[in-house]
Formats: C-alpha cells, sequence, structure tokens
C-alpha cells in the first residue's frame, strides 16, 4: 500500500481514538514532543510500549493478587496507582478512568468490587493496547515504503 | 548571550516517567542527570556538595524502592543544601502535598510532567 494511502489510515485511527476518549491530551503532547522534533522520531512509539509492557505486568499482579484467599488491599492500591500513573503519562485516558474507578473497591476492602474493577482496567487496556500496536504497525508500514 | 546551562536532578524509578520527563526537560533545553530511587538521589546532591557545583533543580517522584520521595527530600535537607526541590507525584491529595512540603519540598506538581508544568517550575525558580 503507497505511503499516502497508509498515512490516511494512520490520521483515521488516531481520530478515533481521540473522539472515542480512548486518549487524551497528553497523547497529542507525546505527538507534540516528537514533531517538534526534541524527541527521537519513535517517541510516541516508546512511550506506548513501555506502557503496554507495564501495564501487561501489573494487570497480572493485581489479578495473581486477588486470587489469594487473603487478599492484601495495600499492595493491590500500589499496583493500581502505578497502572493509573503509567497511563496518565501515555494518555491513556480510559484506563486511567478505569483505575480511579478501582480505588473505591480496594478501599472498602472489596474482592469482589476488585475483580469487577479489574475486568474493566483489563478490557480497556486491551483495546487501547490494540489501537497502539496497530499505530505502530502503520508507522513502520510508512516508514519502509517512504523514500530514503 | 550563552545561557547558563541549568542542571537538574531527575528522581523517578519507573522507566516511563524518566522517558517522558527526560523529553520534556529536553524540549525546555534542559539537561537531567538521573536517579532511580532517594538513595540514588542522595548520593549524586552529596557528590555534588563535595565539588562539582550544586544542582539548580531537583524533580522527585514520591514512591520509590530503597528510598521515597519524601526521605530523600529530608536528607537532601539535612546536608543544608537549598536548591529548589519539586515534587512530581501522581499522589496529589492535599495530605499528600502537606507531607512533601513538610520533608522540605518548595514545590509540588501532579503527573505527567508536561512543557508548561516545566515551564512554570523554571520560571517560579529563576531558571527560564
Amino acid at each position: 500500500m503507497a505511503a499516502a494511502a497508509l498515512r490516511v489510515q494512520l490520521e483515521a485511527l488516531l481520530e478515533n481514538m481521540f473522539a472515542t476518549g480512548m486518549v487524551d491530551e497528553q497523547f497529542r503532547q507525546l505527538q507534540l514532543l516528537q514533531e517538534e522534533g526534541g524527541s527521537a522520531s519513535g517517541f510516541v512509539a516508546e512511550v506506548a510500549t513501555l506502557f503496554i509492557d507495564d501495564a501487561d505486568r501489573i494487570i497480572a499482579d493485581i489479578g495473581s493478587l486477588l486470587d489469594q484467599p487473603v487478599v492484601d488491599f495495600d499492595k493491590v492500591d500500589a499496583h493500581v496507582h502505578q497502572l493509573k500513573g503509567s497511563s496518565s503519562s501515555v494518555g491513556a485516558q480510559k484506563v486511567k478512568l478505569a483505575c480511579m474507578h478501582f480505588r473505591q473497591f480496594y478501599e472498602a476492602k472489596s474482592k469482589e468490587g476488585c475483580l469487577m474493577a479489574l475486568a474493566l482496567v483489563r478490557s480497556e487496556f486491551c483495546d487501547v493496547r490494540n489501537k497502539f500496536q496497530t499505530m505502530m504497525q502503520l508507522e513502520q508500514q510508512i516508514e519502509a515504503c517512504s523514500p530514503k | 548571550m550563552d545561557r547558563r546551562r541549568i542542571r537538574v536532578l531527575l528522581v523517578e524509578d519507573e522507566e516511563i516517567h524518566r522517558v517522558l520527563a527526560r523529553a520534556v526537560l529536553r524540549a525546555a533545553g534542559v539537561e537531567a542527570d538521573e536517579a532511580e530511587n532517594g538513595a540514588e538521589a542522595v548520593r549524586r546532591v552529596r557528590e555534588r556538595v563535595g565539588g562539582g557545583g550544586a544542582y539548580d533543580l531537583i524533580l522527585t517522584d514520591k514512591q520509590m524502592p530503597v528510598m521515597d520521595g519524601h526521605e530523600a527530600t529530608r536528607q537532601i535537607r539535612a546536608m543544608g543544601v537549598t536548591t529548589p526541590i519539586v515534587a512530581v507525584s501522581s499522589d496529589s491529595l492535599p495530605s499528600d502535598v502537606q507531607a512533601f512540603t513538610a520533608a522540605g519540598a518548595d514545590d509540588f506538581t501532579p503527573k505527567p510532567l508536561t512543557k508548561e508544568k516545566v515551564g512554570h517550575i523554571l520560571s517560579k525558580f529563576g531558571l527560564a
């Protein structure tokens, strides 16, 4: 596919991510930092990849904690807090909001509530991860068919 | 006229936040030394006190392994260091801000760090 068509596809994807509230102004800040040349060309992809790796690990860790017969809610709190920070840095707004929603359940020490909240976090994360991965694939394809 | 080089110490354990802060600081024309926990920050500041010139600004996270941002701030102040210390944390309840202030921090800004926030901090402490 020609680079121009791929760019159109990428633009549509990004527009959709903003329009649906999946990403927020912070993600635009990352794009601006990259466009202004102060950062490497793969800066947005680097931050998105770090987020995906962090979130994958943290969600698995929270799942393990909630699998225990006696849940350590302080540890759940620390992990959710960490995920909120990572999602906030990349601008993954829906994941960040799901983390904020989580708080009421670990503060109430409700295992059932935490499991429901984790399911929402996981679902929002899977959605944004898929979009980020598609975005990075399109960027790589555009790069590959651009004149050297 | 050449602008004096601003020396910033960034104290942050999580790579995603370090990568972002590095980019934001670079966009503001500032290069930063980095420490991955409070103990490393205290060591770096102590080395600077011993020679090489003090940092102009310290940006520190709260929750870190080995030593957290509160304790690092307390230990840096105990050395007599007056460098502005700005807490950068996701915990932004009034009690969180108060705890950092009590430890000796001069200011607090919530994560994520942005160009605007860095610009404001540099201006506030006469580093812009």
